[in-house]
């Protein structure tokens, strides 16, 4: 626990600002061992008043270590605290690494370069962006801020999007995947592959065809000039982590309690009917939001499925799930992800089926 | 959020991954064993930036990033390069600019939104809540256990345990879930007679009569995890929870073995384990 220890000598007080209300408000929506509502304001300082309130979270979070820790026996509360866990923890070196990535697209390659390498025109872009998905090792939570500073840098949105659709749905360690769970099974490999790379690509093209630039939010970020390329890096990579981080947390919190609400008899329940099941499964991938990299071995595991509706789980959940709508919701507003997260749901269905129907 | 609760946020994230992985096995209960130099990694990485961020903004030099209010030079070019909608664009910059700052959309630079106080729950659940790994409750939650694999997927190469290679007279070590897979698909049936030894934890049945031993196995993290379990009769159950190691023998059902929900064996031991380090399969 030394880093605690760090984290409060690094942050010394320097009183320069006063303490708004924002730290007690923002502090109020955070949950219990809460100080009172005008904790602080006695104090001089903005960033006192922050290092004061991390002090005393971090003692808060040593005294219930000590004493709450033994008395959490809920089962039902356990197992879900473990999934909310895992979840945040199996996307977080994702999401630094994305992130990382996408700090570096904005801080060291020039804009000049995605001019030579994508073409302008977006219609042409898109399956160029569509067939670059399958290079980028890395799941969902990566590809979000990626897409983000692509389109920064100018490369037409539609094509962004169709990579930040493709990349986490082909890639080429999600396609192992895919052939390890279904061993033996060499179509529905080809079927992920292709079903994936339709959807990305014809959404992309829908969205050149009736996208609206304002419909996306982007962070238009100002660099002073005098601005090193490490401080534009650090400053980049700071701002992706806390809009996809905290969003990522949010998908992760309804994530977990979905799967420990909903029991598993109920979708065994409806794997008979045909197309329904292939809603249910689609519906499924949404709500259960599973690393693309891990969602094969589940799609495997749900053997009263049919080929089609396995195809669906593992077509719909890169592209769409609460952990990914959660986090475009932070990067690019909600305004886009109402109308993103529909047409990806719509064209993913279409693709599985036709291409259900015709390999599987 | 402010920026040095900012970077202090970082920080911690950064230690709860540290601490979870470094000097406990913490992370084992949540992910596969795979991620640990991953999450290393990532928590390094976080802490460096976390810390970086608090010297930066002690030192006063993000200032001048922060108050630079002009449409960035990045806005223009790609007005002027994409030929599709330069005109939107460009609008788009100018309303985001003119509907004023300090609302938390992202363009004031040293204000995080509100959401980002969420990454402190997954500091509060690593460090006061300690998520045990899952057990007997999603095995009892989960109702039956997963179904057979596709009966088409019946190659040989699925299986990859010893049994084939050990001598007949060996004490087979199988995983749970290998052993599941053989009784449920091996038509040759090489499971027959042979003596196998099983770890996992204790769930008392739920109509009563026996016990299961059971693991869970997981793909990636534990919202992925999957059910197997094996049903003991002739030995007492024991509390749940509990870890066990088994040696025993599978009981041969008659007819297809693809229509049988519930595999068990009848036990020749059966020994209490502390808990193996890694809870999963």
């Amino acid at each position: 626990m030394s880093e605690r220890t760090t984290s409060e000598r690094d942050a010394t007080p320097d009183p320069t600002s006063s303490l708004g209300d924002s730290i007690a408000r923002d502090w109020s929506d955070h949950g219990d061992e809460l100080p009172p509502a005008d904790w602080g304001r006695r104090t001089g300082s903005r960033r006192t008043g922050t290092v004061w309130l991390f002090a005393l979270f971090i003692t808060a979070m040593a005294m219930a270590h000590a004493w709450l820790t033994d008395e959490l026996t809920s089962q039902a509360f356990l197992a879900w605290a473990t999934i909310f866990t895992a979840i945040s923890f199996q996307a977080l070196p994702f999401l630094v690494f994305g992130v990382a990535l996408s700090a570096a697209l904005i801080a060291f390659v020039p804009t000049s370069a995605y001019q030579r390498f994508i073409p302008s025109k977006p219609g042409r872009a898109v399956p160029v962006a569509g067939a670059s998905g399958a290079l980028l090792p890395g799941c969902e939570c990566a590809s979000v801020p990626i897409a983000g500073s692509l389109i920064k840098r100018g490369v037409a949105p539609a094509a962004a999007l169709t990579f930040l659709l493709a990349a986490p749905s082909i890639n080429p360690i999600v396609m192992i995947a895919t052939a390890v769970a279904f061993a033996g099974q060499p179509e529905m490999i080809l079927a992920r592959f292709v079903a994936s790379l339709l959807a990305s690509v014809v959404i992309g093209w829908i969205w050149v065809r009736f996208g609206k630039a304002d419909w996306l939010r982007l962070p238009s970020r100002t660099h002073a000039p005098g601005a090193s390329k490490w401080q534009v890096f650090r400053e980049s990579m700071l701002h992706d982590m806390m809009h996809a981080g905290g969003y990522l947390v949010v998908g992760a919190l309804a994530a977990a309690t979905l799967n420990v609400m909903v029991p598993r008899e109920w979708l065994l329940a409806v794997a008979e009917a045909p197309i329904i099941s292939v809603l249910v499964l689609a519906l499924l991938a949404i709500l259960l939001s599973i690393c693309s990299e891990a969602d094969a071995f589940v799609a495997v595991s749900l053997t009263d499925f049919s080929p089609t509706a396995k195809l669906a789980f593992m077509v719909i959940g890169p592209i769409v799930d609460l952990k990914l709508i959660a986090m475009q919701a932070g990067v690019f507003g909600w305004r886009f992800v109402a109308r993103f997260a529909p047409i990806c749901l719509v064209v993913g269905l279409l693709s599985t089926f036709l291409i259900g129907a015709i390999l599987l | 959020m402010n920026r040095i609760a900012q970077g202090l946020t970082l920080v911690l994230l950064g230690a709860a991954a540290l601490t979870s992985t470094v000097p406990t096995n913490l992370y084992l209960n949540w992910v596969k064993a795979g991620f640990g130099p991953f999450l290393i990694a990532a928590g390094v990485v976080m802490v460096l930036l976390g810390v970086l961020i608090i010297v930066a903004e002690l030192r006063g030099e993000s200032h001048a990033l922060d108050e630079e209010d002009a449409v960035p030079e990045d806005a223009v070019t790609t007005a002027s390069s994409d030929g599709s909608a330069p005109r939107s664009e460009l609008d788009h910059v100018t309303a985001e600019y003119g509907n004023g700052g300090g609302d938390g959309h992202g363009h004031d630079h040293s204000v995080a939104p509100r959401v980002a106080w969420l990454l402190l729950l997954p500091v509060i659940a690593v460090f006061v809540i300690a998520p045990p790994a899952l057990g007997s409750y999603t095995v009892e939650s989960t109702g039956g256990s997963s179904g057979p694999p596709p009966r088409d997927e019946r190659v040989p190469s699925r299986f990859t345990d010893e049994l084939s290679q050990a001598g007949p007279e060996d004490v087979v070590p199988l995983d749970i879930q290998q052993f599941v897979m053989r009784a449920w698909i091996d038509e040759e049936r090489e499971l027959s007679g042979r003596e196998v030894e099983l770890t996992g934890f204790a769930v008392p049945a739920q109509d009563g009569d026996g016990w299961y031993l059971a693991r869970l196995q997981m793909a990636c993290c534990a919202a992925d995890a999957v059910v197997n379990k094996i049903l003991i009769t002739d030995h007492p159950a024991p509390e749940a929870d509990t870890w066990w190691t088994v040696r025993g023998t599978w009981v041969e059902p008659e007819g297809d073995l693809y229509d049988v929900s519930e595999h068990e064996i009848t036990t020749t031991s059966v020994d209490e384990v502390t808990n193996p380090p890694d809870p999963y399969e």
